[in-house]
């Protein structure tokens, strides 16, 4: 009778025991099964998020120029099909990376999508759309999380090899994944006359060019005769289909500069500022007398200079930002000379982000985010290559309880 | 013991059904979890290579072609490191079993490995050339006489940059596909004819009755010297009188830019040539010097007011900048004309007002209506006649009229057929993913 009752429980314990083991396996598989059902529907969410933000113009379809906040977002350029962007919705964007800029003239903030010094892209917190809006107007608030980044495929980096008597600028380009060779280059070169009185004074030259096998190419500039005149230089790169943008400049003066900040897209006007309005540095503010013009770009990758209208002024401590309109609706690039008694420099102003290849992030930060879904497509913006990827994730954590 | 047997078998077989529902419940891998979507990332590349059409203008080139290089190189500078491609180029076949035949293949890689994705792209040859036949408007029953106004006595105002000259010769080469018989009003005197019913031209198909007449002279309407005259509302009740006509042969009168109806001129008359309109233009004058009683006289005959009556009142708005409708977008993709998107309204007409005071329904909205105000649009009296009005800004965009006339009329194009074969060629652009699991 014991020996039995003893068989019994050995055998019911050796029995619970193994069923609760057999429970925890099977469990286990469940659990990483259902995970992963999560994370395919992440995934497939990512890639319809990116589909229906790059082939959908938003609502007003001409909401980038006409009012604050869309009631439907999308970024498609709406005169165009296709993956193709419009690139004064992507300058509409509150930029994740850039630090907020505030102007103390008029106490705005600024959106900051800034490329390094001289290359300012600077839109009023009361134009762009913010994070938080953008996932409510997608249908994703609260249960989704998204950084999109859209930045050239092409890179065109310039730097200087020799700066004067000639002036050598070396230029190279490169995809994602390859240099970009024997690539046809053209060029706008301006050079800024700080002896011109008193207003500075700019010429421009143009000229094409061609990258080597490994994407080099070397422009000498033998009007260049001293270390001290400032200039500028753009490049377009194209072969192939594909389309970049580079630029790079010189200046004398760092520290006292013209800022200029997109004042009203409806109106197409951009204020012109002091950068001590910005961030004073310390010594003391100086009137800077400014020549602005704009370019274009045409269809054969040479850029057009267009007049613009009150093109010269001053700004300074006693001197109010100075209002300029764009003349135009096309992108481009607005470009301001300056001087002061004894320095100047020049600095530019995309308008429309693709026309200098400004990258846009836009979103929350994903760093400490886990299971990101990523997706990638490849995009126009105003001709020019760029890739657009969408980070996302789920805001409802991402662990089964088992 | 015997119960501890069992329990022993019990576990062999739980462990034999966990092994083989294991064996069955293969879990993906994570790349297969979350994958990138290769085949919509092959697409774009295709869509983003062939955004000049340097990919369509390559895939006809000979496989030796230097342009294959510059394709490769384009290819792998546009895609991320680790993705492969393989790019086959097809050419379209037709009377042949074998439907597609290999042109040229390039690739980066020998194998893509075994998760692929591919996306075809279908590309014309540029040597394609497509025609079509327009249906001519009047071919199906009335009308089909276009007559736009180049008066050579007669200046043009808001058209800034253009002459009226310039505007009639575009006119006539976008629109004279379309119509029976285009006649261009040389002057005047033959305005003068054509309003008092005579023909003006040897055409047989020459049809005052049911005509579209094109002022291309902006906010300035050409007068004929006979209606100039010297008392003080001449000017306005000529255009009463043009409105008159207008209802009388129901025709179709387009205004192309502005305020309709805010000049009068003619640069031969006597009188007329010693003013100005205010702004420095001799042989114009503003009509009856106030307001916009030019278009509401206008619109007085158009709707059969039994005479003329004095109503400067004006009924525009500045809308700013508006989209053309989804109609006229429409009509750009049918008739391949393609005018900027977005355009510049400062004269509106309130659509209330003209229906309510002047029997006029919008028949076809050019822009769609803004606040009760509608930038452009065709408007079609409840009895006879029809006035096409473009409230736009400065300068005229002379496709906008056409766009306009075509989007009203509806004329038919007969597309010519054509074969595939040796002008198109179907591109496949195989993505593989390299590394990782």
């Amino acid at each position: 009778m014991a020996g039995s009752t003893i068989d019994h429980i050995v055998a019911l314990t050796v029995f619970l025991g193994a069923l609760l083991l057999f429970i925890t396996l099977f469990n286990q598989t469940l659990q990483t099964a259902v995970l992963y059902q999560q994370h395919k529907v992440i995934a497939s969410k990512c890639t319809d998020m990116l589909d229906n933000m790059m082939l959908n113009p938003g609502y007003p379809t001409n909401w980038s120029w006409i009012g604050p906040t869309p009631t439907s977002f999308g970024l498609q350029d709406p005169e165009f099909t296709q993956y193709k962007l419009s690139p004064f919705s992507l300058m509409r964007l509150r930029s994740l990376t850039g630090q907020r800029v505030d102007n103390t003239r008029n106490n705005m903030a600024y959106s900051n999508i800034t490329m390094g010094f001289g290359n300012f892209l600077l839109v009023p917190y009361t134009q762009v759309v913010n994070y938080s809006t953008a996932t409510a107007l997608l249908g994703t608030n609260g249960s989704y999380g998204f950084q999109l980044t859209i930045a050239p495929t092409i890179t065109v980096s310039i730097s200087e090899s020799k700066s004067s008597n000639p002036l050598i600028l070396a230029v190279n380009v490169a995809g994602k994944g390859f240099p970009l060779s024997i690539a046809n280059l053209s060029y706008c070169f301006l050079t800024v006359n700080l002896q011109s009185e008193p207003y500075p004074s700019y010429t421009t030259s143009y000229g094409p060019a061609y990258t080597d096998s490994e994407g080099n190419a070397i422009l000498p500039f033998p009007e260049i005769t001293d270390d001290n005149t400032p200039y500028a230089l753009i490049v377009y790169a194209h072969l192939g289909g594909l389309v970049g943008l580079g630029y790079h400049q010189r200046v004398t003066s760092t520290q006292q500069y013209v800022v200029p900040l997109i004042d009203d897209l409806s109106q197409k006007s951009v204020l012109i500022a002091h950068s001590y309005d910005i961030h004073p540095f310390g010594a003391t503010e100086e009137d800077l007398y400014y020549n602005a013009t704009f370019v274009l770009v045409t269809e054969d990758f040479t850029l057009r200079e267009m007049p613009m209208d009150n093109s010269t002024g001053v700004v300074g401590q006693a001197k109010p930002n100075r209002v300029m309109t764009i003349p135009t609706t096309n992108p481009g690039i607005f470009v301001v000379t300056y001087k002061n008694a004894t320095e100047g420099g020049i600095i530019m102003m995309p308008w429309g982000t693709s026309s200098m290849a400004f990258t846009v992030t836009f979103g929350e930060d994903m760093t400490g985010k886990e299971w990101v879904a990523t997706d990638t497509r490849q995009v126009i913006v105003d001709n020019i290559a760029y890739q657009a990827k969408l980070a996302l994730w789920s805001l409802k954590g991402y662990q089964v309880i088992g | 013991m015997m119960r501890t047997i069992e329990i022993l078998l019990v576990i062999i077989i739980l462990t034999g059904a966990f092994i083989i529902s294991s064996f069955f419940a293969v879990l993906p891998s994570p790349r297969q979890v979350s994958p990138t979507n290769l085949q919509r990332l092959a697409l774009t590349t295709l869509q983003t290579l062939d955004v000049d059409h340097d990919l369509s203008d390559t895939v006809f080139k000979l496989s030796n072609d230097s342009e294959w290089n510059d394709l490769k190189v384009a290819l792998s500078a546009s895609l991320p490191p680790n993705i492969v491609y393989n790019l086959t180029v097809y050419e379209v076949q037709t009377g042949n079993t074998q439907l597609y035949k290999i042109a040229n293949t390039i690739s980066n890689a020998e194998s893509l490995g075994v998760s692929t994705s591919a996306a075809s792209y279908l590309v014309a040859s540029s040597n394609v050339t497509f025609n079509f036949t327009p249906e001519k408007i009047g071919e199906r029953g009335y009308g089909g006489t276009l007559y736009i106004m180049n008066c050579s006595d007669a200046y043009g105002w808001w058209i800034t940059g253009y002459a009226p000259r310039n505007l009639a010769e575009d006119l006539y080469n976008l629109l004279s596909p379309y119509f029976q018989a285009t006649i261009m009003v040389q002057n005047t005197s033959q305005l003068e004819m054509i309003l008092n019913g005579a023909k003006i031209s040897s055409s047989p198909y020459e049809n005052i009755a049911n005509a579209v007449v094109i002022n291309t002279c902006g906010e300035a309407v050409p007068i004929p010297s006979g209606y100039i005259a010297t008392q003080d509302d001449w000017d306005a009740k000529y255009c009463y009188f043009v409105g008159q006509k207008v209802r009388e042969y129901n025709w179709t009168w387009a205004s192309i830019v502005g305020y309709p109806f805010y000049y009068v001129s003619n640069t031969d008359n006597k009188d007329l040539k010693t003013q100005d309109n205010g702004w420095g233009i001799f042989g114009m004058r503003k009509v009856l010097d106030a307001g916009q009683p030019g278009i509401n006289a206008f619109l007085e005959g158009l709707d059969g007011w039994p005479s003329y009556v004095y109503d400067s009142a004006g009924r525009t708005a500045e809308l700013g900048t508006r989209p053309l409708s989804s109609g006229t977008i429409e009509s750009c993709n049918y008739y391949g004309i393609y005018p900027s998107y977005y355009q510049t309204s400062s004269r509106a007409l309130s659509e209330s007002a003209l229906k309510q005071l002047y029997d006029l329904n919008v028949a076809t909205y050019i822009f769609d209506s803004y606040n009760g105000y509608v930038p452009g649009a065709v408007y079609k009296n409840i009895n006879s006649g029809v006035f096409l009005a473009l409230g736009l800004t400065r300068t005229p965009d002379i496709r906008l009229t056409a766009l306009a006339l075509l989007s009203y009329y509806r004329p038919r194009l007969y597309r010519s057929t054509y074969t595939t074969a040796g002008t198109s060629r179907l591109v496949v652009l195989q993505l593989g993913q390299m590394g990782g699991i």
